[in-house]
């Protein structure tokens, strides 16, 4: 054994212990613990937040560079504000309809391209995937997948007779997916554990190398 | 007024953003980079709502001294406390800012999610149940994912981790594929909603 | 109680004991399992081996510590990677409390290969507005990034000659613990900008990455830490390094757990399905 003499990791697997107590019930030491992580991410976004964007991209450029253009959109920003004084808060409703305009204009033809599109293509069965019988057999078998999942998720039409057996097929598929799904959500909660731990026997009481 | 003129502010970008996307114009890109710019010190600006929305809940109760008051404290404490040190010292790379995060943030963060993996012992072992075909099926596809994508896989038997990767590769891709079509189909839909201004959820109150 | 019904009633404190003993046993004496590196690992491997000395890598950090164990041992093994292919290496980030984890990974490796800050990499910090960030890098990195993330200005920078896009970016890796993160890079970046993304992700996420993958849109995948545990072979493998390996310290643990869910899960149906018979 060679516990860590330094503070910061003696401070740092405290907290990781104090977390975990919660596996015994919830406890005060949890809650502070939970309280603390709460404070200080809304503080580090914060000096972040300042540091990376506020005094680079419109301070200095508005105020040391005079780019009066910056002007507008510190205004428009501004009006987000305008939440603090409940007679002029309607004000912030700008600046929203802006930012959700352009985000739902660039949204449309980019999840258009990418996840429609795109994946229509990647159903297809082309001349390369013919040449191959297992690529083939696979690309079929995905076809097919893929087909009667959205049958199966098409609910404006009454689920019976034909439309009934391809949903059916569809749902085999989608248990297959979320088993897969399920699989790997194991996997990664199983791993969170491990970094912690590995954390505590290694680097605060080095058990391990 | 209140609410009109928020809405025409939404279908003129929203409609301005679609045709750019098509038009290479250098007029076009122009207005496109405009746009950029202009976002991202507006999105900044909403992050202060987000901060404003953490403090005045606390801040609430400590005021009426309501459930744990006492922990709110904590949060109010080390977020002024957090921030200051962040915007006085700065953030560079022997910051205070960075021990703060290293040993405080990281550690919190981490620990967070990772008592999940007991919970979810505990869960699978009570709730996951082959009732049914479908159910049995999940488990089926789950148990081969779960041992063939890590070494003990490939120590059972050595085409193990070829069938999840197969599994995973074509029943799963396909199924994956699928749900995508329909949440990409919801997505473009209510985009145009909320720019047609048939979607006014985001205005709020009556007034 | 009968047999049948006490062990479908094990306690959960005994669970959490029996799975405490699994991932820490094999910690201290290691079980030697070996694995194989998956199709997709080395996929992305030879993606980023098959970049030309002096290129840009660009690395995205879309995580935050909440999902370190898994992306962060995966981060530093592309660093050690990039940075012995004397690749140029641009770090940023769309999520802002992995900012700190991207300064930290580079501060470990960079030193590991003698690499100069603004010459042989760069990092960029984080900037508000998410797709404002990633179709800017398309128009202009220069005005999506006027300062690095200690306020150094781009001109001032040796890595960037002249203001670049994604054009002079042969590849990217979005490492990604939802969203924002590869699929954002994809549907915008790469879908105006053609970029090549490949993507290093939590294993909650990795079964949704295939259909990106099936198109050629994601150009390979490291699917959580069994996926880093590859990672981290191929590279010292190819002798880039010989620095501890978190990930790969980790497998046997992660190989018992799952061993012990998927007994544990037997053991529940089989006491379900004995009770239901007996009724």
């Amino acid at each position: 054994m060679n516990i860590s003499p330094e503070i910061w990791t003696w401070l740092s697997a405290l907290l990781t212990l104090f977390i975990f107590s919660f596996l015994y019930g919830d406890n005060p030491l949890y809650r502070f613990a939970e309280h603390l992580y709460v404070g200080v991410s809304v503080g580090y976004t914060i000096a972040i937040t300042w540091h990376n964007f506020f005094y680079p991209d419109l301070i200095v450029p508005l105020f040391k560079e005079g780019k009066v253009i910056y002007i507008i959109p510190l205004l428009l920003g501004v009006l987000y504000l305008s939440i603090f004084f409940p007679k002029v808060s309607w004000l912030m409703r700008i600046p929203m309809g802006f930012v959700l305009g352009y985000g739902s204009g660039v949204a449309i033809p980019a999840i258009l391209q990418a996840n429609v599109i795109k994946q229509i293509q990647g159903s297809l069965l082309t001349p390369a995937i013919l040449q191959r019988t297992d690529l083939l057999l696979w690309g079929i078998i995905s076809l097919i997948g893929v087909i009667s999942t959205i049958i199966y998720f098409f609910f404006s039409w009454e689920q019976r007779g034909a439309i009934k057996s391809i949903a059916g097929l569809g749902i085999i598929f989608l248990m297959v997916g979320f088993g897969a799904s399920f699989g790997y959500t194991v996997m990664a909660r199983v791993s969170l554990l491990l970094g912690r731990v590995q954390f505590l026997l290694r680097d605060w009481l080095g058990v391990i190398r | 007024m209140s609410r009109s003129l928020p809405l025409a502010i939404c279908f003129i970008m929203g409609l301005l953003m679609v045709i750019q996307f098509f038009i290479p114009h250098p007029l076009s890109q122009s207005f496109f980079d405009l746009t950029l710019k202009w976002i991202r010190i507006i999105a900044a600006f909403a992050l202060i709502l987000g901060v404003r929305s953490v403090s005045l809940r606390h801040y609430e109760q400590i005021k009426r001294k309501k459930g744990e008051w006492g922990f709110s404290v904590v949060t109010l404490i080390t977020l002024i406390a957090t921030a200051i040190i962040g915007l006085v010292f700065g953030v560079g790379a022997k910051s205070y800012l960075r021990l703060i995060f290293s040993n405080v943030l990281v550690p919190l963060g981490a620990t967070m999610f990772s008592i999940l993996a007991f919970y979810m012992a505990s869960a699978a072992y009570r709730a996951f149940r082959a009732r049914t075909k479908e159910a049995t099926l999940l488990l089926i596809a789950s148990f081969i994912v779960m041992l063939g994508m890590v070494p003990i896989g490939t120590a059972l038997h050595p085409k193990l981790s070829d069938l999840a990767e197969w599994l995973l590769s074509v029943p799963n891709m396909a199924a994956k594929r699928g749900i995508m079509f329909g949440v990409a189909l919801g997505v473009i839909a209510t985009s145009l909603k909320i720019i047609l201004g048939i979607e006014r959820g985001w205005l709020g109150g009556k007034r | 109680m009968n047999f049948w019904e006490r062990i479908g009633k094990i306690d959960r404190r005994f669970i959490f004991l029996v799975m405490a003993v699994a991932i820490i046993l094999p910690l201290i004496r290691p079980l030697g399992l070996v694995g194989r590196v998956g199709k997709r690992t080395q996929e992305l491997f030879k993606a980023i081996d098959g970049l030309k000395e002096g290129s840009y890598l660009f690395i995205s950090i879309d995580f935050d510590p909440q999902s370190m164990p898994e992306l962060y041992p995966m981060y530093l093994s592309i660093l050690r990677h990039a940075f012995s292919r004397n690749l140029r290496v641009i770090v940023s980030g769309l999520w802002i409390t992995g900012v700190g984890l991207g300064e930290e990974g580079l501060k470990t490796v960079a030193p590991e290969y003698n690499k100069t800050y603004g010459k042989d990499y760069v990092f960029l910090g984080w900037k508000p507005g998410i797709t404002a960030v990633v179709l800017g890098i398309g128009r202009s990195m220069k005005e999506t990034f006027p300062t690095d993330y200690y306020g150094t200005p781009y001109d001032s920078l040796p890595i960037f000659q002249g203001d670049i896009t994604y054009k002079d970016i042969p590849f990217m890796i979005s490492l990604s613990a939802g969203l924002p993160g590869y699929e954002t890079w994809i549907a915008y970046a790469q879908t105006r900008f053609g970029i090549r993304v490949g993507a290093g992700v939590t294993a909650v996420s990795a079964a949704d990455a295939y259909p990106y993958l099936s198109t050629g849109q994601l150009t390979g995948l490291l699917g959580g830490m069994k996926a880093a545990a590859e990672y981290e072979f191929l590279i010292e493998k190819a002798g880039m390094t010989s620095a501890f390996k978190p990930a790969s310290q980790l497998m046997d643990s992660q190989s018992l757990a799952h061993l012990i869910i998927i007994i544990l899960v037997l053991i529940g149906n089989i006491s379900y399905f004995a009770l239901r018979r007996k009724r």
